[in-house]
């Protein structure tokens, strides 16, 4: 009997949230991030060491992906790569996140109410809204150029450039919950504004934030390898999938494929991997989806 | 009837222009504070290496070093407001003079590719979703999915490998035209306008093959978020109560399908505006692949040199564009949709 009821809530369970997107996204991360985290075991050789004599070798026994200009080994290093990429997404996004969800639900909060944090979440307001006037990858460049090309840097600007993304998102729910008669009540019988926000709001609030954490952290590794290729991100040596198709990309035009090709295949792979994801938590968490 | 409409226009733009003025403040406040942000004397990092004393004493002299942080901003904007970007230690102009030169280049290269991925998208909504095929809309999905995973610069080296290595049908990726052209008499800084006012039909080709390929790029990654969020506006649309009221009371499907377009129309417009700005930033790598010398290869040029004064405006500049493309988006917005409000 008592297993029965597990079985049944398990079912629930798949049936509520798991859909084919969630799957496929899945799929496709769950064998990179470990190929990437245990490329010190699993790669034939060091991503840096250089071949010499060895540049731009096509793919052989030896080199399965061939050679770069530097002679380094492009199989090696593109399974070191996505790791850097991962690492600064998931802390720029973790970052906005920290920041950007609680300024969202004080500026939601008291937004045009009477007194100091009215005034304040205006102030705020004003200050997003200018944060987002500039074109990402421009603001991105600008401030990594002025901050100085370190990967700390890239993440305290990725995650700078998300700030205002997660803040907007959560707070137009909490616009649309904070006048909601659950949190009048607690309202009326005096309850603490950060109790109400936190354990009443938040709860309401978050989903839309929820979503955009996959999409953050694939946009950032996008952004990353834009930094990267124009040489205001990763620097060389270090294997990172933007640098390794920039240091290819002037052998393309004579031919030689394969330095540019498979960093952006592996590339694509991670963010398509990413968006998945996304658009699977999209699904599962929307009520209106769950069977 | 239509003057009324066009007074409450015009009011709302007058509107929301005075809204304009804090956040250009705002974004004056964000660029000056940037180049503040560089350890050292402002003077020296502006000037770059080499610079005489007597260069940095009249630059100090013009950033009103010395004096508190709020006279030197006032400073600063003075001399926007005279036009003054300051100078270019590496190509040693005005960078108001390199702007107006490099930033129609980029101009005409996002342009056409927004105007194609536009018509793209409308023709999309015409096939699939307003016809409900369903096996066209999984492979649209599909395809939104996939596009806007690849990088543009790494699918612009893609092109050109294809396009011009493998296959020849490209002119070589450099520049906006052929070295054996010289760039057309300059009227709007689009080649492919300006050399049909010249009547020169050969280099009004030539620039067009030249765009071809970064345009596709381009196209190819950014279509992917506006297809997508347009299929999916049309399908929730298409499943509201007033337009199953309508088709049940006997209206054509004609015009339940215009009514489907134009409550679908806003938020495809708002996609549309950003990803207009997006590749105002992203297009600086598809430029750098092309050698464009458009606003994007400037201001990679600008950070490997630590020239600032350039950077500066770059970002200035493309927040002033930005701005302006939503205020027209804004005015688009309220003239189809009265309800809007600021």
């Amino acid at each position: 009997m008592m297993k029965a009821t597990n079985k049944g809530k398990r079912n629930f369970f798949i049936k509520k949230y798991i859909n084919v997107y969630l799957i496929i996204g899945f799929v496709i991360l769950v064998p990179l991030i470990l190929v990437t985290f245990f490329a010190d075991k699993i790669a034939p050789y060091d991503p840096t060491t250089v071949f010499s004599g060895e540049y731009l070798m096509g793919l052989s026994n030896k080199h399965i992906m061939g050679t770069d200009s530097l002679g380094m080994d492009i199989f090696s290093r593109v399974m070191y790569a996505p790791r850097i990429d991962l690492i600064i997404g998931i802390l720029a996004t973790s970052l906005g996140t920290i920041i950007g969800v609680p300024l969202g639900l004080f500026v939601g909060y008291f937004e045009s109410r009477k007194g100091i944090n009215g005034k304040i979440s205006l102030v705020l307001i004003r200050i997003l809204d200018v944060i987002q006037a500039f074109p990402v990858f421009i603001l991105g460049l600008a401030i990594v150029a002025v901050t100085g090309q370190k990967v700390i840097n890239v993440i305290y600007v990725l995650g700078f450039i998300w700030i205002p993304v997660f803040a907007r998102l959560v707070r137009v729910e909490t616009l649309r919950t904070r006048d909601k008669l659950f949190v009048l009540q607690e309202r009326a019988i005096g309850q603490k504004n950060s109790v109400i926000i936190f354990k009443h709001i938040l709860p309401n609030a978050i989903s839309p934030a929820i979503t955009q954490i996959s999409t953050s952290i694939a946009a950032s590794i996008l952004l990353t390898a834009g930094l990267s290729f124009v040489g205001a991100g990763v620097r060389m040596p270090h294997p990172e999938l933007g640098l390794m198709i920039s240091i290819g990309s002037g052998n393309m035009i004579t031919g030689q494929w394969w330095p540019t090709v498979f960093p952006g295949i592996i590339l694509a792979i991670l963010v398509f991997g990413l968006s998945m994801i996304g658009e699977g938590i999209t699904i599962s968490i929307d009520p209106r989806n769950w069977k | 009837m239509i003057t009324f409409k066009i007074l409450r226009i015009l009011k709302f733009i007058g509107r929301r222009l005075l809204y304009l003025l804090p956040q250009l403040m705002g974004v004056t406040i964000v660029v000056f504070l940037l180049v503040r942000l560089i350890p050292g004397n402002p003077a020296y990092v502006l000037l770059g290496q080499g610079a005489s004393d007597e260069a940095v004493a009249v630059m100090s002299e013009r950033l009103g070093l010395g004096k508190s942080i709020i006279v030197q901003y006032e400073y600063y904007i003075r001399g926007l407001l005279q036009g003054n970007l300051g100078d270019s230690w590496f190509t040693s102009n005005p960078v108001l003079i390199d702007i107006t030169q490099k930033l129609p280049a980029t101009l005409e290269l996002i342009t056409y590719s927004i105007i194609i991925i536009i018509a793209l998208s409308l023709f999309i909504a015409k096939v699939t979703a307003i016809r409900g095929n369903k096996i066209v809309n999984n492979i649209l999905r599909g395809y939104g999915f996939l596009a806007g995973a690849f990088p543009d610069f790494w699918l612009s080296l893609i092109i050109i490998f294809l396009l011009f290595t493998l296959a020849g049908i490209i002119p070589a990726p450099i520049g906006r035209l052929d070295i054996s052209f010289i760039s057309p008499q300059r009227v709007t800084g689009f080649y492919t306008i300006d050399s049909l006012l010249e009547l020169d039909f050969k280099k009004f080709a030539n620039a067009w093959s030249h765009l071809f390929a970064p345009v596709l790029a381009l196209v190819i990654v950014n279509s992917a978020p506006i297809l997508k969020m347009a299929q999916a506006t049309i399908i929730r649309t298409q499943k509201e109560e007033y337009i199953k009221f309508a088709k049940d009371n006997g209206l054509s499907d004609k015009f339940s399908e215009r009514m489907i377009y134009r409550n679908s129309l806003p938020p495809v417009l708002t996609m549309i505006g950003y990803i207009y700005i997006f590749m105002l930033g992203s297009s600086v790598l598809v430029e750098n692949i092309f050698s464009w010398g458009g606003m994007g290869q400037y201001a990679v040029q600008a950070i490997t040199h630590s020239d600032y004064a350039p950077m500066q405006a770059i970002v200035l500049i493309s927040a002033i564009i930005s701005y302006i493309v939503y205020l027209v988006l804004d005015i688009v917005y309220y003239s189809i949709d009265p309800r809007v409000e600021i």
